[in-house]
C-alpha cells in the first residue's frame, strides 16, 4: 500500500489539478510539497515495516530453533525397557547398588525421592539405564538425599522413601527387578509427591507401592513401621556430604540428580551422556531380554 | 534536530538497550543450555501457568529472551524489542508478586536454576527491585525507541540522506529518478 503511494506522487499528483507546474518546468507547487511529506513518512514506514518484519522474523526464527532443541533434549531414551534382571544390594548404609553381574561401568545417582527433576531424570533415561543394568553393562549404586524433606507435605517424605528403597533391597533386593521397579514407581508422576504439596505418601502407602511391585509381606511390614527411618536420615547426611564433595569438582552447588563417574559429575544434559559411556561394541550387540 | 538534550536521550536509550540486552541474552543463554527439566521445574515452581503450558513456557522462554535480547543489542526494531521486554518483565513481575501471595518458597529461575528452597533461602525483594529496574528500563525504550548506536538510527539516517538529496535539496528534478530506483 505504501509503494502505491508513493509510486502515484510525482505522476499523478504533480501532474494533478493542484499542482503548481502548469508548464513543462517541473517546479512543485503547494500540493507538491504536501505529498512530498506524506511521500517521505510513507518511505520511513516502510523501512519500519521491513526492520519489524526482519525482526519478526528473527523471534519465529529463534523460537522454532528452541522448540526443535528442547524437543530433541527431552527425547526419552531406551523408553519402555524395564530391569528384569537387577539385583539390589545395600553396598554401604543407604547405598543401594543395581547391576546385574559385575560389569566395568559403575556410576553414582543421587537423587531426592521428592526431587521434580529427579523424576524427569528417571523418565528420560530410565529405560535406557535398566536396560544396560540388565544387559550387565551397567552397576548403578543409588545414594538417596533427603534435603527436599522441608518441601514435603509430611516434613519426612524423602527421608521416609529411602527408608522403604533400603527396606526393599535389604529384604527383597536379591529378587530380580523388584528394587529397581519401586524406585521407578516412586518417580511415577501418579505417586511422587508435588514439591510444596498438600499431600504425600504415608509409609503404609509406600509399603502398599512395594508390595504391588513384588515386595514380600516382611518388606511391607517393616516399612509400615518406619524401621530403616533414622537410618536413612543418617544415610542421607552422609551421601549428602559425598555429592556436595562431588558437585564442588566441578564447582557446583549439591543439586540433584546428579550422576557421578569416579566421584566425578557427569554432564546428564546430553542426552547421549550414558550412550557416550557404555561401552561402544557391545552396546550395539541386539540382546535377547526385553 | 540533534540537538545536545536529544543526543543525551539517545544515549540513555543506548545504556538501557545494552543492560537489558546483557540481562536478557545473559539469563536466556544459561536458561536454553541448561536442562529442559530445570527450566521446566522452574517454571512450574509458580504454580501459575496450566500444566498443559508449562513445557511450552520452557520451551520457548529462553529463546524469546535471547532473540529480544540481540535486537536490542542491535537496536533492530528497538519498539518491538523492547514491547516484548516490557511484557516480560511484567510477566515476571506478577509472577513473583503471586509467588510472595501465595507463600511459597521458591528460586526465581531468572538465571536459570530455579524450583522450591528452603523458606529462608528466598531472595523476592532483590528479585523483585531488579525486574522493576529492568521494566523502567523497557517501558523508557517502549515510549522513547530512538538511541544512539541503533540499526534504526542507521537507517532513519539512510532513509532521511536519499529523500533529503531527491526531494528537499532539489527539488527542482524529477523526483521519477527516485521512483525509477525504488520500484
Amino acid at each position: 500500500m505504501a509503494k502505491d503511494d508513493r509510486n502515484k506522487v510525482p505522476g499523478i499528483v504533480s501532474g494533478g489539478p493542484k499542482g503548481g507546474s502548469k508548464g513543462k518546468v517541473g517546479k512543485p507547487g503547494k500540493g507538491d510539497r504536501m505529498s512530498v511529506a506524506s511521500a517521505r513518512k510513507s518511505s520511513g514506514d516502510r523501512t519500519q515495516l521491513i526492520i519489524g518484519a526482519v525482526a519478526i522474523l528473527i523471534i519465529i526464527a529463534v523460537i522454532v530453533v528452541g522448540l526443535v532443541m528442547y524437543s530433541k533434549n527431552n527425547a526419552v531414551q531406551g523408553a519402555g525397557n524395564v530391569s528384569t534382571k537387577s539385583v539390589a544390594t545395600m553396598s554401604a548404609p543407604g547405598e543401594i547398588t543395581v547391576s546385574n553381574g559385575s560389569p566395568a561401568l559403575k556410576l553414582d545417582v543421587y537423587e531426592d525421592a521428592l526431587c521434580p527433576i529427579c523424576a524427569d531424570l528417571e523418565h528420560q533415561f530410565g529405560g535406557q539405564m535398566a536396560k544396560a543394568v540388565d544387559d550387565g553393562q551397567l552397576t548403578l549404586t543409588y545414594k538417596m538425599v533427603d534435603f527436599l524433606n522441608s518441601s514435603s507435605h509430611s516434613g519426612t517424605y524423602s527421608a521416609r522413601a529411602l527408608a522403604a528403597l533400603m527396606t526393599v533391597a535389604k529384604v527383597d533386593g536379591a529378587k530380580p527387578g523388584v528394587w529397581m521397579a519401586f524406585h521407578t514407581a516412586l518417580y511415577n508422576a501418579d505417586n511422587q509427591p508435588k514439591e510444596g504439596g498438600t499431600t504425600d505418601l504415608s509409609n503404609a502407602q509406600l509399603a502398599d507401592l512395594a508390595g504391588k511391585l513384588g515386595a514380600s509381606a516382611d518388606a511391607k511390614k517393616q516399612i509400615t513401621d518406619g524401621v530403616e527411618v533414622s537410618a536413612a536420615t543418617a544415610s542421607a547426611t552422609a551421601n549428602l556430604a559425598s555429592l556436595t564433595a562431588a558437585a564442588a569438582k566441578v564447582g557446583r552447588g549439591a543439586g540433584t540428580p546428579t550422576v557421578t563417574k569416579d566421584g566425578v559429575p557427569v554432564d546428564t544434559n546430553d542426552t547421549a551422556w550414558l550412550t557416550n559411556l557404555l561401552p561402544k561394541s557391545e552396546s550395539s550387540t541386539p540382546t535377547s531380554s526385553n | 534536530m540533534s540537538s545536545r538534550r536529544t543526543r543525551a536521550w539517545d544515549l540513555v536509550g543506548l545504556v538501557a538497550r545494552l543492560v537489558l540486552a546483557a540481562v536478557f541474552i545473559g539469563f536466556g543463554w544459561v536458561k536454553a543450555t541448561e536442562s529442559p527439566a530445570e527450566m521446566r521445574v522452574a517454571v512450574q515452581a509458580y504454580h501459575l501457568v496450566p500444566p498443559a503450558l508449562v513445557d511450552v513456557v520452557a520451551a520457548i522462554l529462553p529463546y524469546l529472551e535471547i532473540a529480544t535480547g540481540f535486537l536490542l543489542l542491535l537496536g533492530l526494531a528497538t519498539r518491538i524489542g523492547a514491547a516484548l521486554t516490557t511484557v516480560m518483565m511484567v510477566g515476571f513481575l506478577f509472577g513473583l508478586g503471586w509467588v510472595v501471595a501465595k507463600g511459597y518458597s521458591i528460586d526465581c529461575g531468572c538465571s536459570g536454576g530455579g524450583g522450591a528452597v528452603a523458606a529462608g533461602d528466598t531472595h523476592y525483594t532483590e528479585e523483585i527491585l531488579r525486574d522493576v529496574g529492568l521494566l523502567i528500563l523497557s517501558a523508557y525504550l517502549l515510549f522513547r525507541p530512538r538511541s544512539a548506536l541503533s540499526v534504526d538510527g542507521l537507517t532513519r539516517r539512510a532513509d532521511a540522506d536519499q529523500e533529503g538529496d531527491e526531494y528537499d535539496d532539489d527539488l527542482g528534478h524529477p523526483a521519477a529518478v527516485h521512483n525509477s530506483e525504488d520500484v
